[in-house]
């Protein structure tokens, strides 16, 4: 293809020589509230938060239900997956086909799934069939028939399922991570292992169903454009299930110390990095500024670890960190899939950047920049669909936070101050506590390594 | 990047980032268009209005005061479909080089802009197009006008930094390709299988030799050819005053001078007279894998939205009825994947030769001709006989939520996203609120035709992937 002549359009740098627009500022920024709640609570205990949002007429449906991992016991991993599975296999009155043509002519799925605090279940319909969604979900949950006749099948889609996820480098890693993390503990439990899920009954899964499933247990969640009748619905559909027990703690005492883990996989082309430790929790005070740190150090497209390790050495193309909670649990991560040849020099630019911060405050200047992008952000995770608005309220109440937590969060992320980044940095990223794991051809990189293998 | 899930729901971090026709106009004119009312009482259309620059730069602008956020999207009328041949991956190492600098934003100061200014950004790469487009607080309009006109104006990017997006886009193409298993399958192999003519037969991800040896002109070639007004769409979704966005885009991108372009070539596929099957080995993979896919009916054919109807049938959510043949009947797998355009975007996206695809992992002890055979009963239940109402009925009903959930995803990039393709491919954005109508028209007669014409077995190549791994090791617990 040879490119045709055009116009004639300044291409080289050199064409450049003129000084630099600014860029526009744009306009006062329109004010922002969060979609209005209404909250109750059904006689039985289960909580309902409506929210009605958006012009399209679709309706996000999700319960939230105290059954997901974490109160699954050593010898039962995934059974809160089967679980999951058997549910949608039909109820008393339909079939597992029928509840599926039944969510698909209201234009959705009914979907189940287990993770690794909550079940979720629900889907997202044509606003016109809210009410009967939320029906067809209060048969599923409260009436499923969780047939001995598909056992086998579905413990062979998860045995499938299992070992197909641990063939990707970044679940080994996550895996491992978690492992070291929550040793003795439900969420450091990824995957059981294969003669496990072969042994379990219809009859253990009915008791943690019985156990788990239940008003009491379940949050139910709505967003979206409703029906005005939707709350008798609900009542009508939610009233008479069984209150249930109480969901109990299950405490985690989280690990803060250093180790280098590799799992070698042999001819891989990238190493997969995953480091990171326990950090304050959302109820903490710390939290806020812990969440600037972060966006700020590896968790934005602009942040330290992505513009240094990506876009001036090109050492790898997603690398990402985060804050992941679990209930009053949080703990920080970076990762990165990184060039087999350069998880050496990866590492090193990594513990660099976490260092520079931990001894030096950013710069008001940078600091601003995030502030300004977090409180965006905030707008956005607030508002791109009704599950995104359902997520916001989700997190909250499974922290046991105040609803405040939201509207008062833009003030706060405004108030952290540079020398808070730098001590949230300084107190909570700390190399010599932190869990390294590298996923990796591990006659390549042992050598490269080697600075890794103690602290400092 | 290059992959994207458009029916995705998550929120826009963003963080997999990109980094992730001629048309000589004369006056800007907004046309409002006459919106549709379907579905009654619950029935959705979103406002359109579309003009053309002097420069030919098409724009389309739908404004929606549901949030306080706007959606500015650029898409230009060049995918990986159409790349130099000895330059595999070349489109797509373009849309990164579009982050590396422009006469006003160095490096870095594109993305450091957008997100200091509250938002989120991305490109992508697909069949024919490739899109920029950034999500942010609506009080910044006027700033991302500014940024995206600047950078359509010229880059100013360095050998050091082409060689810098190169070691990225390889460790993207490792990370999502050559280093997981099953990377891409279906999405990137299939269509190297199925289809005939280069344009579309190609690894469009890039043979890392080639994305390794692209020369700085050839970026500035590539640009200079293609990144012109009269090559691209604007659109601007979300909650601002069409006036004053009006105004704004006159201003930043009303001097850009246009080019003359290329004339496409021919993209067209020879008809499939034999089943073709193909397999591959994949050293990463546990289990086999399986993938069938058939030429599509030509877009916007009575056929075509015929498929949009079969594909839902076929395919879509539990109910299909491949998902309950094959997933809950025979227990084949755990389910089965696919579409029209899949993993790469949808039935509404593309303008070219195009296959419907379905997919599935499958365990060691099934043969791939026992999948195939209970697929073709389905198949074949739809060829022999008009299809029952009810089920169509169903289809229409899940395209339909569907279509809605595209017009307001993350925030409006979905609705940016089919405005932009309507008014490159059709001229005429305003199609967003007829598509419902089309699907209408669909007869049992003609779903039953367009199985029979479409879904024959000789329009169909099969993939297979061969396991390469053992057994994942077990660790102690």
């Amino acid at each position: 293809m040879t490119p045709p002549s055009g116009p004639a359009i300044p291409a080289d740098p050199a064409a450049f020589a003129a000084p630099k627009e600014t860029p526009p500022p744009g306009t006062a920024p329109k004010p922002f509230r969060l979609p209005p709640t209404d909250d109750f609570v059904l006689p039985n205990g289960m909580k309902v938060t409506l929210v009605s949002y958006g012009s399209v007429p679709k309706v996000a449906v999700r319960a939230y239900v105290n059954a997901g991992g974490v109160y699954e016991s050593a010898s039962q991993v995934w059974i809160s997956k089967l679980n999951a599975l058997l549910i949608k296999e039909g109820t008393a009155m339909l079939s597992s086909e029928q509840v599926a043509s039944r969510a698909a002519g209201m234009g959705g799925q009914l979907d189940v799934g287990a993770g690794a605090e909550f079940a979720a279940a629900g889907g997202v319909v044509l606003s016109e069939f809210g009410a009967r969604f939320v029906a067809l979900l209060a048969e599923v949950l409260q009436r499923p028939a969780l047939p001995a006749s598909e056992l086998a099948r579905l413990k062979a889609d998860l045995r499938r399922a299992l070992v197909v996820e641990k063939s990707r480098p970044g679940a080994l890693a996550r895996e491992r991570f978690l492992k070291t993390l929550f040793p003795d503990h439900p969420y450091g439990r990824s995957y059981p292992r294969e003669s496990a899920l072969e042994g379990y009954t219809v009859e253990e899964v009915q008791r943690f169903f019985d156990d788990n499933f239940t008003a009491s247990r379940t949050h139910l969640y709505i967003a979206g454009k409703l029906d005005p009748d939707l709350k008798k619905s609900i009542t009508a559909a939610f009233g008479g299930w069984k209150r249930g027990n109480e969901r109990a703690d299950v405490p985690a005492a989280p690990v803060k110390s250093r180790s280098l883990q590799v799992i070698d996989r042999p001819g891989a082309e990238q190493s997969t990095l995953y480091l990171g430790l326990p950090v304050a929790d959302p109820t903490s005070p710390d939290y806020v500024a812990l969440g600037v740190m972060d966006a700020l150090l590896g968790g934005s497209f602009a942040s330290r670890i992505t513009s240094n390790i990506r876009e001036q050495k090109g050492y790898t193309y997603s690398p990402f960190s985060q804050i992941g909670t679990r209930r009053r649990l949080a703990y920080w991560l970076q990762g990165a899939d990184v060039t087999t040849s350069v998880t050496g020099p990866a590492l090193h630019e990594i513990f660099h950047e976490i260092d520079c911060l931990r001894k030096e405050a950013p710069s008001a200047r940078e600091v601003k920049g995030i502030q300004d992008y977090l409180a965006g952000l905030f707008i956005l995770r607030n508002t791109v669909s009704p599950d995104a608005v359902i997520g916001q309220l989700h997190f909250v109440d499974s922290q046991g936070l105040d609803r405040s937590f939201l509207s008062s969060y833009v003030h706060k992320i405004m108030a952290v101050t540079p020398h808070e980044i730098q001590r949230a940095a300084e107190d909570y990223i700390v190399p010599s506590k932190m869990t390294i794991v590298v996923v990796g051809d591990k006659a390549k990189i042992s050598e490269q390594l080697k600075p890794y293998e103690t602290a400092e | 990047m290059l992959k994207s899930n458009p029916k995705g729901n998550r929120v826009p971090y963003f963080m997999d980032l990109c980094s992730c026709v001629s048309a000589q106009q004369r006056l800007p004119d907004i046309q409002a268009l006459e919106t549709v009312e379907a579905g009654g009482q619950y029935g959705f259309s979103v406002p359109v209005a579309y003009y053309k620059l002097p420069n030919g730069l098409r724009v389309a602008l739908s404004p929606d005061s549901t949030a306080p956020t706007v959606v500015t999207a650029v898409y230009y009328r060049i995918g990986f479909r159409v790349e130099p041949k000895d330059r595999t991956g070349f489109a797509h190492l373009f849309e990164h080089m579009m982050f590396q600098g422009s006469r006003n934003l160095g490096k870095m100061e594109f993305i450091k802009l957008v997100q200091e200014n509250g938002g989120v950004l991305n490109g992508s790469t697909r069949f024919d197009f490739t899109n920029y487009f950034e999500l942010l607080p609506s009080n910044k309009l006027e700033t991302a006008l500014w940024a995206e006109a600047d950078r359509m104006k010229g880059l100013a990017v360095t050998d050091e930094n082409l060689k810098n997006q190169q070691d990225v886009v390889c460790n993207e193409v490792k990370g999502s390709v050559l280093n997981q298993p099953y990377g891409g399958f279906p999405w990137l192999w299939m269509p190297q299988y199925a289809n005939e003519n280069w344009y579309n037969a190609h690894n469009f991800y890039g043979e890392l030799k080639d994305v390794e040896a692209a020369k700085l002109e050839e970026v500035q070639a590539f640009f200079k050819t293609y990144y012109a007004p009269n090559n691209a769409a604007l659109v601007v979704v979300g909650d601002f005053d069409a006036d004053e966005a009006k105004a704004m885009i006159a201003k930043y991108f009303g001097p850009i001078p246009s080019a003359e372009l290329p004339p496409l070539p021919d993209l067209s596929e020879p008809p499939q007279q034999q089943e073709k099957r193909a397999s591959r080995k994949d050293r990463l993979a546990n289990r086999p894998a399986l993938a069938f896919a058939y030429h599509m009916p030509p877009r916007n054919s009575p056929e075509y939205y015929a498929m949009g109807l079969l594909d839902q049938m076929l395919v879509q959510g539990d109910d299909s009825l491949l998902c309950q043949e094959l997933v809950k009947k025979r227990g084949f797998a755990g389910g089965v994947s696919g579409g029209i355009n899949a993993d790469l975007g949808d039935m509404f996206d593309y303008s070219g030769p195009m296959l419907w695809t379905a997919s599935l992992i499958y365990d060691t002890h099934v043969k791939p001709d026992q999948i195939l055979a209970a697929a073709d009963t389905v198949i074949e239940g739809l060829q022999s006989k008009p299809v029952d109402r009810e089920l169509l009925d169903r289809s229409r009903t899940k395209l339909r939520s569907d279509l809605y959930d595209s017009m307001t995803q993350s925030g409006g990039v979905g609705r940016a996203n089919l405005l932009a393709c309507f008014a490159l491919f059709n001229d005429n954005p305003g199609r967003i609120n007829t598509l419902e109508g089309e699907f209408l028209k669909v007869t049992p007669e003609l779903i039953e035709k367009t199985a029979r014409e479409f879904l024959r077995k000789t329009n169909r190549t099969v993939l297979e992937i061969e396991p390469g791994a053992g057994a994942p090791v077990e660790e102690p617990q």
